[in-house]
């Protein structure tokens, strides 16, 4: 044994070494500050300034840190450990003051620097003790807990310091309550209250009808409840608001059919007299939002209530059956008693994806205007208002938390419904049958008007122009699709499918590590890195989008313009999909396989390739297939930060809506469900099997 | 099976807290080398505790540990040369036995011929031979705890751990491979630290018992000094039935002896320092005989409960303010509820408790 630890304790200055070597490597080889044209664009003068060595500057002090670690003078004394996570951590936070004082932008040398300086930090504390010792998870702590900070917490501070800091630089306070209070501040809150509580209300309402309806009425239902499983994830923004604007605009069929009967000289007016009706653009505003996100949601609320009507068990209804209750009495003070705490569950997350939509109001927002658009016009075109933006940002951010706070700590944990296990015997008693009647009736209803919906997307995009002239035409797609691939929607579309393609597998990955540590394991910090991951679920996108645009257009980070930004936007939005994987797929992992493994001598590393990552296969390929569906369909997180460069197909869909070209934008929305569809249903094909090969259980 | 040095484990002052919940506080402990010792305690005390840490699956507040010489409080569970059985046994269900067994081997590059070899004489000397290829979901909950023991012994570790091996079998199962585990153990000597709460467990495999109370050590002992002599009321009440009663500690020619209501009895247990005076007594129901009819002195009293069960009859006999617990066999005199009733007592299983 004591030869073994000899050994080790020798081979313990390798890895040091080692990631000094990283560190040398990247001081001499690559960029240390960023390329404002990307590498691949940067003329020679432009690439020898940006390196390392060409001029004393944060580099400089990083290089004496890095060679006082790899020289270790302090090696023989107690404290060596110590003294190393310390010097690693002054060269952190040294870079980054130097930089920001000499308005450097860091680039990939600084990053990797920085990597090798988190790998030096992660041994030494190990060694400490942090972590029962584990090196490798240590690093993976770091490393999540220094993302977050950077592409979390930072631009959210970001934000905030913008309300209390004025364009000199003092500080000011009551900034914040100025602007919030100024004209037409409150009034865009207002809104986007009411919206939120009345959206809410529609959505439960009608995920609860159709919970019922599932789970509890219909035979058929696999069907309804795969389909809406889907729809909220392969819609594109706007889609839906167009296709109302489609049926209710006021060129739209409604008003074209009503024209037709009551209009000037219409059917039932007689030609040559004054009809009763003209047209009118009643669908924007109020009713036109909520109707699109009344649609939007409530498969949302649909999924939530449906896992809570089936987890009911039939035994509690029973039992008051044989107390003499009927079934209204049961329904009223059983089953949906029961019921309660999803309900306001799926309110509160119905009200919380209201506040944060951006693609609905901004295509059927008339002049009702809400925080999320709002956000948009205070940049866009010539008005720059960061102070108004960041104001309506942190409102936004600040109702959302709220929200997602009561729903995580008060309401998640009263859920009545326990998973025991146990079967129970027979099927449910069946509902009171005008209960039954009135599900069935709006739930059918609904969904024939989802379905039309849906049709018209399809079609709309093969007429000349929807409410003026219906002769069918492929102009359209022509026009997106048939120039060649530099033209039309191809190259907005290959950068979506590269960004997803590459946020994808990143999200999944960091999800999942994210997921690990939380849950996992223990260590300083770890609420902190917890309420990161809180707000990830939590802010909108358009409040990313503001706050990303405002903490990285400085330096030291200097991302704007960037791809990587974009592609950390998406991953960053996406977030939630893979933690969300993360958590449920670590959930039935027995903890006693990981450390079955540690004793058997395998490091932690290996035990997460070996044993965590097999069989949290099927949660992995889950959060990557979604992930890369999102980010498809992503837009108010990345509406600041797209270049013509870097065009997605979401901001893409979005010139055409502002340029009034609605066949197009209609006709690229239809394209993009159709690429999800297959990519879902082919994910599915090749996976399928694997996935209910092995059923995994611990022991 | 192995010939390495045996090795010991201590723990010096080891403190556990997590954030402000100390579940260990200030544990010292000698495990011998090559001996079978049994944490025991009631659910909370810290024995699982205990035993992660020698696993180095958490690592102490404070204190040290020591693996032989080597002092591990720092050192990572990857790098001890310790093996576990874990309660819910742990095996990777995406791997077929053998590759479970074969795990730790394929981990440290053991050639694959000779991996082969080794997992099928470990699979052999827990009965489990042939079963390499199974899925462990295709053997029993018994067979899988056979191959647990088999891939912890495969590594011939200086240390094994047990972690209540046996809480998810049942009873006639449980029996056999508490015998089959207390043998590999003796043919190996392995130094094996075993955790468990059942009491039966602890005294039938175990070379020396420790008990614990709320992150503390009661007593370490032999199971027959913790049984026969126990320190405390807990540890008395803990492992098994025992009466605790008043009574008056003297001594004459060296001898040490109790008086019980004023009956006398020679004291051959520990009496753990105590002056003569007032005393308290643990009495295990075996020690106890009971006679039909009144006595002025010693225990007396009426039998209020009375159940059969099969090797024996339980009687509940009321003296003064306390129940007396006893245990008779079918086979000798009967007694019936309100018979009045006084009892024997022989000194084999009275001890002096001290708390």
């Amino acid at each position: 044994m004591s030869d073994t630890i000899r050994v080790e304790s020798f081979s313990w200055s390798n890895p040091i070494l080692r990631w000094c070597l990283l560190g040398f490597a990247a001081f001499f080889l690559l960029p240390w500050n960023a390329l404002e044209y990307g590498v691949f664009d940067a003329t020679y003068s432009e690439f020898y300034n940006a390196y390392a060595w060409s001029s004393i500057k944060s580099s400089a002090f990083s290089l004496v840190c890095l060679i006082l670690i790899a020289v270790r003078p302090w090696r023989s004394m107690a404290k060596a450990d110590l003294i190393d996570a310390i010097i690693c951590t002054i060269a952190f936070i040294g870079i980054l003051v130097i930089a920001t004082l000499n308005g450097e932008a860091l680039g990939y040398g600084a990053a990797i620097q920085m990597v090798a300086f988190g790998g030096i930090l992660a041994l030494a504390l190990a060694r400490l003790g942090f972590i029962q010792g584990d090196p490798f998870m240590t690093g993976a702590i770091l490393l999540v807990g220094g993302l977050v900070g950077v592409f979390i917490y930072f631009p959210v501070l970001t934000i905030f310091s913008k309300v209390v800091v004025d364009d000199k630089g003092a500080f000011t306070p009551f900034m914040f309550f100025n602007l919030i209070t100024s004209f037409g501040m409150g009034r865009v809150v207002w809104n986007s209250l009411t919206m939120a509580i009345f959206v809410g209300a529609s959505t439960t309402f009608l995920g609860l009808v159709f919970a019922l309806y599932a789970a509890r009425i219909s035979t058929r239902a696999q069907g309804v409840i795969r389909i809406f499983s889907m729809l909220p994830i392969i819609t594109p923004p706007f889609v839906i608001g167009l296709a109302l604007i489609l049926i209710f605009g006021r060129s739209g069929t409604i008003n074209d059919f009503l024209l037709y009967l009551f209009g000037d000289g219409g059917l039932f007016i007689g030609s040559g007299n004054e009809g009763w009706f003209e047209r009118s653009a009643y669908i924007y505003g109020f009713w036109g939002i909520f109707l699109a996100q009344t649609l939007s949601f409530t498969p949302i609320s649909f999924m939530l209530l449906m896992g809570m009507v089936s987890t009911i068990s039939p035994s509690m209804e029973e039992a008051s059956l044989t107390m003499r209750a009927d079934d209204w009495q049961t329904f009223k003070n059983v089953t949906f008693p029961l019921l309660r705490p999803g309900i306001a569950n799926a309110y509160l997350l119905a009200m919380i994806s209201s506040l944060a939509d951006f693609g609905n109001p901004m295509v059927l927002g008339g002049d009702y205007d809400v925080m999320a658009t709002e956000i948009y016009f205070s940049i866009v075109g010539a008005q720059l208002d960061y102070a108004r933006a960041a104001t309506l940002g942190i409102t936004l951010l600040g109702f959302s938390l709220i929200g997602f706070a009561i729903q995580r700590y008060w309401i998640g944990n009263k859920s009545y419904v326990t998973v025991t296990g146990k079967g129970t015997a027979g099927g449910f008693q069946p509902l009171p049958r005008w209960l039954q009647r009135g599900c069935t009736v709006i739930a059918i209803s609904w969904m024939s008007f989802t379905a039309i919906l849906y049709v018209s997307i399809l079609v709309g995009g093969f007429v000349v122009n929807w409410g003026a002239d219906y002769t069918p035409t492929l102009a359209h797609y022509e026009e997106l699709w048939a120039r060649g691939f530099g033209y039309g929607a191809w190259p907005s579309y290959i950068t979506t499918l590269e960004f997803s393609a590459v946020g994808a597998p990143l999200t999944a990955m960091f999800g999942i590590l994210i997921a690990y540590v939380t849950t996992r394991r223990r260590f300083a910090g770890r609420n902190l890195v917890d309420f990161g991951a809180m707000i990830c679920f939590a802010i909108p996108g358009t409040v990313i989008g503001i706050s990303y645009i405002l903490a990285f257009n400085t330096a030291p980070l200097l991302l704007t313009g960037s791809a990587a930004v974009v592609i950390i936007s998406f991953i960053v939005r996406n977030m939630p999909v893979g933690i969300r994987a993360g958590v449920s797929g670590l959930a039935q992992i027995d903890p006693a396989l990981e450390e079955a493994s540690l004793t058997q001598r395998a490091s932690s590393l290996r035990t997460i390739f070996t044993i965590v990552l097999p069989l949290l296969k099927p949660a992995l390929i889950s959060a990557v297939v979604f992930s890369f569906v999102k980010s498809m369909t992503t837009v108010s997180a990345i509406i600041f930060l797209v270049t013509p460069d870097t065009q997605v197909a979401t901001t893409y869909i979005l010139s055409r809506v502002e340029d009034g070209d609605f066949g197009q934008a209609i006709c690229y929305g239809s394209v993009l469900i159709v690429t999800m569809m297959i990519f879902i249903l082919v994910v599915d094909k090749l996976v399928g099997k694997s996935r209910t090969q092995r059923t995994i259980k611990a022991s | 099976m192995t010939n390495k040095k045996s090795y010991g484990v201590s723990l010096r002052n080891v403190v556990k807290a997590y954030d402000d919940n100390i579940v260990l506080k200030g544990i010292d402990l000698e495990i011998a080398p090559g001996s079978l010792t049994t944490l025991l305690g009631p659910s909370g005390c810290g024995k699982t505790t205990i035993l992660r840490l020698i696993a180095g699956l958490e690592l102490p507040t404070s204190g040290q540990l020591f693996l032989g010489d080597e002092d591990v409080s720092t050192l990572s569970a990857s790098r001890r040369d310790v093996a576990m059985v874990f309660q819910s046994y742990a095996l990777f269900p995406h791997m077929t036995v053998g590759e479970n067994v074969g795990y730790g081997l394929k981990v440290q590059k053991v050639p694959a011929s000779e991996r082969k070899d080794r997992i099928a004489a470990a699979l052999d000397s827990v009965g489990m031979g042939g079963f390499q290829e199974r899925y462990i979901d295709q053997i029993s909950g018994g067979q899988q705890q056979r191959v647990a023991v088999a891939r912890a012994l495969i590594l011939e570790p200086h240390v094994m751990l047990f972690d209540e091996p046996l809480s998810n079998l049942d009873t006639k199962l449980r029996r056999q491979m508490r015998e089959d585990i207390r043998r590999l153990q003796q043919e190996t000597g392995i130094t094996s630290v075993y955790v468990t709460h059942d009491q039966n467990e602890a005294l039938s495999v175990s070379d020396a018992v420790l008990v614990m109370k709320a992150g503390e050590i009661s007593q370490l002992g032999t199971p027959e000094e913790l049984y026969l002599q126990p320190k405390s009321e807990f540890v008395a009440t803990f492992m098994g039935d025992a009466n605790i009663v008043d009574a008056d500690l003297s001594f004459k020619n060296k001898k040490a002896f109790a008086s019980i209501n004023g009956y006398k009895l020679e004291l051959i247990s520990d009496t753990r320092g105590q002056d003569a005076g007032p005393v308290r007594l643990a009495i295990r129901p075996e020690a106890l005989t009971m006679v039909k009819g009144e006595s002025k002195t010693g225990i007396c009293g009426v039998v209020t409960s009375r159940a059969y069960i099969g090797s024996g009859t339980e009687y509940v006999t009321r003296w003064k303010d306390a129940d007396i617990f006893t245990v008779m066999p079918t086979t000798g005199d009967q007694f019936k509820l309100g018979d009045m009733v006084h009892m024997e007592i022989s000194s084999i299983g009275v001890s002096v408790i001290m708390g």
